[in-house]
Formats: C-alpha cells, structure tokens, sequence
C-alpha cells in the first residue's frame, strides 16, 4: 500500500472520528445561547482549556510556515521560540484584569468589553466598530492561512491523490459541519484530541531527523557546511527585526479574539493560571521542534523557492514515510496531527469570526438564541469567501501571519491600556487605532512591511499610543 | 510578598529577552568555536538564546503560580472605568 494510499484511508478514518466528537458536543449542549455555542457554557477545566489554547496557538502556521521560515532565515528563526513565549508572559497584562470583569459581566465576545469600558461615551460605539473590523480582517486573513496550509498538508501528503483544492474545499466544509453543530464543545473537545497528537508526532520525526543526520551538532555542522550565511550571527536589520517580532507576537496575540474568549470560557480563575502555566512551555516542545525541523531540511532538501519552502514539512515526512511500513505509519501519524492542529485554529478562528461579526457588528443580542442562528449564517458565508481566496494563494504563509498581526497589534491600547488606566477616553482609543493602522497600512503599502527591521505594525502601535498619550493629556 | 516576587520575576524575563537578542556579537560573525560550538551543538549565540528560553519558561511558570486571577465574589473590582 503505497504512502499517499495509507494517507487517504487515515484521512477517513480521522474526518469520522470528527463527525462522532461533533455529535457528543451537540447532544452536550445546555440550551442554544451564544455562551453556550461560543464559549462551551463557560465550563472550560484546567487540562482542556490548556489542550485549546495549545492547539489553536499552535497552528498551520507553526507547523508549515515556521519550518519554512527557518529553513529560508537559518538559526536566527530560533526568535520564534522566544515570541511564542512572549504571548504567555504578555497574559499578565490582561487575563489577571479582564477575567473576574467578563464572569461578571457575562461577556461573550471581546467587543462586551470595549462596551463595558466605553459604552457611554459618544465615541464608544466607533471605537467598537473600528476594533470588531480590525478583528474580522485579522481572522479572516488567519483562516485563510490555515486553509492554504490544508490543502498543502492534504494534498503532498496523500501523494496528489487529494488535490489541493479539493483537500481546501472538502476540509472546510468539515469545520463548518462539525462546527456548526457543537459550537465550541466540538471545538475544544476536538482540540484536546488534536493537541496530543500534534506533539507527539512532531516529537517523533525530530528524532528521526536528528537521529539521521547523527545528532544537533552533525546538524548544525552539515548546515554550516551547506548555507554559511544560516549559523552566522544576524545583522543590525536582523536582530532588530528579532526584537520587533517579539513585541508584535506578544503584543497583538493577547488580543485574538479566539484567545480572549477562551479567558472567557474557563471554568475557573484557577483553571486558567493553571492552564497558562502550562502553556508558558509549549514553546520549548512545539516551536523549537518545528524550527529545527526546518533548519534540518537545509541540507536534505537544497534549493527550494520562496513559497516551495513552506511545503518543507510534508516532503520530510514523504520521504521518511519511504524507509518502511512502521516510519509510514509514523508519518502518516504526523500527517494527521498537523492537519489536526490547522483545523483545530481554523475552527477556533471561525467560531470567533461569526460571534465578532454578528454579535459586535451586526448587533445581535448575545443573550438571545437568534444570535447563534445568525452567527451559524455569517460563518458559513465567512468560510466560502475564505475558500476563494485560499485557492489563490500568493503570499508565505509566514507574510499572511505579518500581515493579520499588523492590524490587531492596533487594538492592543484599547485593551491593555484601557484595563489598567482610568483615564483613557473612548476619543483617545479610537483616534489612536485610526492613526495606527492608518501608519500601519499606509507604510505596508507605499513603503514596506520593515522599516529597518521592524515590522510597521509596531512602528503603528508606537503612534498609536503616543496619540492616546497626547489626546488624554489635552482633554485634562 | 507575593505580588512582589512576581514582579521581580517578570522583569527578570524582560532581562533575559534583551539578552537573547546576539546584539553583544558581531554581526555577521561566524559561531565561536564553529557551527557546533555552543551548548547541545548549536551555534554559541543560538544556544545562549535557547537557554534564555528555556530560564524564561520557568520564570513565566513560577510568575502564573503566583498570580491570582480571582473570579468574582460580590465585591466591584477595578476594571479601570
């Protein structure tokens, strides 16, 4: 039975095991409120919560676009283990804070807070106008990512036999299916599934690959030998570009909204600290794995392109999946925890992009039954507009992540600063986010995505802040 | 006590980031001790970085211990309206 053969049948047997977990979350349901499709009733324990955090954070991204960005920038991508981390440690600036207010409040969607916050003030509702647009297009463009990295996995790991646009197609309308049905029940549940085959497949072919090449330093040696410019020290543009990340990662992620509504969804103050503690080291077994998988691929798989990098991950796994049945089943195991983990962030991704639009934009009562049956509506039209445009793909995945990133670092004053300073007015917020993404756009644009290594979208922030700073200042 | 010792750690981590960064190296320099020199044979600036990490997951981890996220028992909390 040849590799691409085995891949099919894993890929039945896995999309079964989906449709199974769907209708356990569907007959798990409380009632049909938005708290209890987006945020599973708000009964999210410790070991649960950990697994979705890891395994939306953890993404198609992480695992096709990191090695290939690592296999195109050499050792300096070893910053990708540091920003990871960042978002972690960034989390103490807002969960502590925004927690106890959304039990209280009973928030569902990260606009209840800038409603909360700014809800009597003449600029509160641009302000959310402005943040839930920032948030659509940034998950819109995150769900395109994982689309365009399903059918990549789908289609070189079943050896063609699924084509890429049928690989985008049929797995999308999975995650609407499965989603649609049990809300984040199926999405978390799903997730905790996902999480632990994801790292453990991925655990198993760093082995090989070290193992192969003779252990880290034979790999860093033959990586020497084959690219030079891969082990040197980075330039001034480089290492900036290193801090730059790390403040961008960091920054913008606490502010995903998927991420904000799983602050929302846990069962317990305590079950979220627990679950973030665990989180802090996901780094260390996932990011760093996948950053050496790509710089290991440097002197296996010369030569490869721009965009041809981001497939280095399924030509690793096809060419380990030819040294005999057992590597082939491992393979094929890897295969399915990575497209696990794409799925598992783009259905996190497309349950928030429904509540985000149908709640915070379209204005439907988050208490109310018709509001999850719109929600329903809006990701369905959501997802079709994304399969169109992840059928073209013509951006890095790694430029995809940039670019999504760059907009909702903008957000960030109206959350982070917000929760801590008294002060800040809805005028200053929503002058702020305008001035930012206006730089932020604007330089993406007409300049370039770095301006001396760092990403524009920081450079947008500074403004940004620096307008909430002169704004409040001058209404004193 | 605690609240203190969990600021101390954080700015600790603020501290090891900024020494992650090679900006003590010389850009563009080759790794002391070649390609395999540094710690688990990496580059010697990849492995300072990756120990920074790995002391960065440990203090953000004892940093979550001590934080409180409280749910709410009755009380307004600061939510900075």
């Amino acid at each position: 039975m040849s590799f691409g053969s085995v891949g099919v049948l894993a890929l039945c047997i896995y999309l079964v095991g989906l449709v199974v977990v769907a209708e356990f979350a569907r007959r798990a349901r409380v009632d049909t409120t938005p708290a209890d499709h987006f945020l599973a009733g708000r009964g999210l324990g410790t070991f649960v919560l950990f697994l979705t955090l890891y395994a939306t954070a953890y993404s198609g991204n992480s695992l096709l676009g990191y090695p290939g960005e690592a296999y195109r920038r050499g050792f300096s991508w070893i910053m990708a283990t540091g920003f990871m981390m960042s978002i972690i440690v960034m989390f103490h600036v807002l969960a502590p804070k925004l927690r106890p207010l959304a039990v209280r409040h009973g928030f569902v969607t990260p606009g209840d807070w800038i409603r909360h916050r700014f809800g009597n003030e003449k600029a509160g509702k641009p302000l959310l106008i402005a943040i839930s647009v920032l948030m659509a297009i940034a998950l819109g463009n995150f769900l395109v990512a994982q689309l365009v990295a399903m059918g990549h996995v789908t289609s070189e790991v079943t050896g063609g036999q699924v084509p890429f646009p049928v690989g985008v197609i049929g797995l999308a309308a999975m995650i609407l299916m499965y989603e649609t049905l049990g809300g984040m029940r199926a999405v978390a549940w799903t997730d905790s599934a996902q999480g632990l085959l994801m790292a453990g497949g991925l655990l198993a072919l760093l082995i090989w690959l070290v193992g192969e090449a003779g252990g880290l330093a034979a790999v860093s040696q033959a990586i020497g030998d084959v690219r030079p410019d891969a082990i040197r020290v980075p330039d001034a543009k480089e290492q900036a570009n290193w801090a730059s990340t790390i403040v961008l990662l960091g920054t913008a992620s606490v502010v995903y909204p998927q991420a904000i509504q799983r602050i929302f969804a846990a069962k317990s103050g305590a079950s979220l600290k627990r679950a973030f503690s665990l989180m802090t080291f996901m780094p260390l077994t996932t990011t760093l794995v996948v950053t050496l998988i790509g710089l290991a691929a440097i002197p296996r798989l010369a030569g490869l392109g721009e965009i041809q990098a981001d497939t280095v991950m399924p030509r690793l796994l096809a060419s380990w999946a030819e040294l005999g049945p057992t590597q082939m089943l491992l393979a094929v195991l890897v295969f399915l925890g990575a497209l696990a983990a794409i799925m598992s962030t783009a259905d996190s991704v497309l349950l928030s992009l429904g509540s985000v639009i149908a709640v915070d934009l379209m204005g439907g009562d988050r208490d109310r039954p018709e509001t999850t049956q719109l929600a329903k509506r809006v990701t369905a039209v959501a997802m079709v507009v994304a399969v169109g445009v992840a059928l073209m793909p013509r951006l890095t995945l790694w430029s995809l992540i940039e670019l999504k990133m760059e907009l909702l670092i903008q957000a960030v004053p109206a959350f982070l600063i917000a929760l801590h300073w008294r002060r800040l007015s809805a005028l200053a917020a929503l002058l702020g986010v305008a001035a930012g993404t206006l730089v932020a756009v604007g330089a993406s644009l007409f300049i370039a995505r770095r301006i001396g290594g760092i990403h524009v979208g920081v450079i947008g922030l500074a403004v940004n802040t620096a307008v909430v700073l002169v704004v409040t200042a001058l209404r004193r | 006590m605690a609240s203190r010792v969990r600021i101390g750690l954080l700015v600790a981590i603020g501290v090891l980031y900024v020494l992650s960064i090679p900006w003590y190296r010389e850009a563009g320099a080759l790794p002391a001790g070649g390609a395999a020199g540094g710690w688990l044979g990496l580059p010697d600036w990849v492995g300072v970085a990756l120990a920074c990490y790995v002391a960065i997951a440990v203090l953000n981890s004892l940093a979550w211990a001590l934080t409180e996220v409280s749910d709410p028992n009755g009380d307004d909390e600061d939510d900075g309206s």
